[in-house]
């Protein structure tokens, strides 16, 4: 290739090399790379000898879990202005379906607290006031995870709670106390 | 400038840096992601800082915009001039911006994108002189800023559209986030247009300016390239 010489315009028939050559370069890389890497298309086998089909492949929606699941169901009265904290034992991407319904509004507060790191990490993810809430929840650390109610109301109000999922045990924190609930799989 | 690359390596070498700026950004597609996005859904209101900050950041990360404005200003040696381009295409794409969105205006993203990359081919093929002396035309440049600006705008609105957008607070919402895009683009260009004077400056600027051009428009085709790939490949949810 010739060096440019800076004064003169280019020619006609460097125009056309330099855009060819723009448009072939794209379509190389784009065949040879980005089709596959972004798009797990191969035309040329490229993606599978560079290894760049890995880049486009789905993540998996299955999750492989060591334990077989348990399933709790546990209620709570709560008296006037009495609260009540409720948690599971979860590992790190194990989850859990949930539902709990309470007979009037409750304040509540879903959260979690990071295993020996201990309150002051505690990571607060839904709160607000309401009767009932459904959902599901995917563990984002390993610790304890669940909820706190509290009725901010004069009238007694009992929450039932039913939950399946990947957690090994479960504790209620309620009036200065903790107690311990050991809640078996269902399979072993 | 130190460099004694010739041919085909010199080529190599300023298609690697447009590579570079092109790939060196995560995500090809150029969207609002990750914390930006749920943001963007969670707001009731008006937020005109926060959505002022995206606009700026939109545009400041946005290669295929800032590439553009790269071949556009490339040749533009006054200032006024600079000013002059770069309004015309902040005009444009605030107009499509702005009504895009107040009027639900729904556009295929990927084929904005595409013409987007197609409008850096375009600046790129003028560039090295494509129109006047291959194809013996001279077709307006500001003119062409100006529709191409009216597509960039449609892109952005699209971006923003992806999003439950609150009508709470909306014109308020959108006319923020176009401030940013101009603030972005005011300091993405502002470094572009020092950078190309400290190169202008240099007597390798003209050697060099065809074999840059070329690299940009391989830039663009690239563009155009993936994003009608997602346009034809990609599933539609």
């Amino acid at each position: 290739m010739a060096e440019n010489v800076s004064s003169e315009p280019p020619s006609p028939k460097n125009i056309i090399i330099a855009s060819g050559v723009a448009l072939l370069v794209a379509l190389v890389v784009l065949f040879v790379a980005i089709l596959p890497a972004e798009f797990g298309t191969d035309p040329l086998g490229t993606g599978e000898l560079l290894g760049l089909n890995a880049l486009s492949r789905d993540q998996n929606p299955f999750e492989e879990q060591l334990e077989g699941h348990r399933t709790d169901y546990v209620e709570f009265v709560l008296e006037a202005f009495q609260s009540v904290e409720y948690k599971y034992l979860m590992d790190l991407d194990s989850s859990m379906v949930f539902s709990w319904v309470a007979d009037d509004e409750l304040y509540y507060d879903m959260h979690a607290e990071p295993a020996a790191l201990g309150p002051e990490y505690a990571e607060s993810f839904e709160q607000g006031t309401a009767d009932r809430q459904m959902g599901s929840f995917h563990a984002p650390f390993a610790g304890i995870h669940g909820w706190f109610w509290e009725n901010r109301s004069l009238n007694t109000i009992t929450v039932r709670l039913h939950s399946s999922g990947f957690y090994q045990s479960s504790t209620v924190f309620r009036d200065g106390g903790t107690f311990d609930r050991v809640i078996d799989p269902l399979a072993e | 400038m130190a460099f004694v690359l010739k041919g085909p390596a010199r080529f190599g070498f300023y298609l690697c840096t447009v590579l570079l700026a092109l790939f060196s950004l995560s995500a090809f597609g150029h969207t609002i992601e990750g914390s930006d996005a749920s943001f963007v859904e969670a707001i009731d209101g008006p937020a005109i800082f926060p959505f002022m900050y995206l606009g700026a950041k939109h545009m400041v990360t946005g290669y295929d915009h800032l590439l553009f404005l790269v071949g556009v200003i490339f040749f533009l040696y006054r200032p006024k001039h600079v000013v002059q381009y770069v309004t015309l295409f902040a005009i444009g794409h605030s107009i499509t911006l702005l009504f895009g969105v107040l009027a639900d205006l729904q556009v295929n993203a990927y084929i904005i994108d595409a013409i987007i990359g197609f409008s850096i081919v375009y600046k790129a093929f003028e560039n090295i002189d494509g129109f006047k002396r291959l194809l013996g035309i001279d077709p307006n440049t500001r003119i062409a800023v100006f529709v191409f600006g009216l597509f960039h705008g449609l892109g952005l609105a699209t971006k923003l559209q992806e999003f439950d957008l609150s009508e709470n607070g909306l014109v308020t919402n959108i006319i923020s986030f176009n401030i940013g895009v101009e603030i972005g683009q005011i300091l993405a260009l502002s470094a572009v247009y020092i950078m190309l004077s400290i190169w202008r400056s240099n007597a390798s600027f003209l050697r060099h300016a065809f074999i840059t051009n070329t690299a940009l428009m391989t830039g663009g085709f690239m563009l155009v390239g993936f994003q009608l790939s997602a346009f034809f490949l990609q599933s539609p949810y």
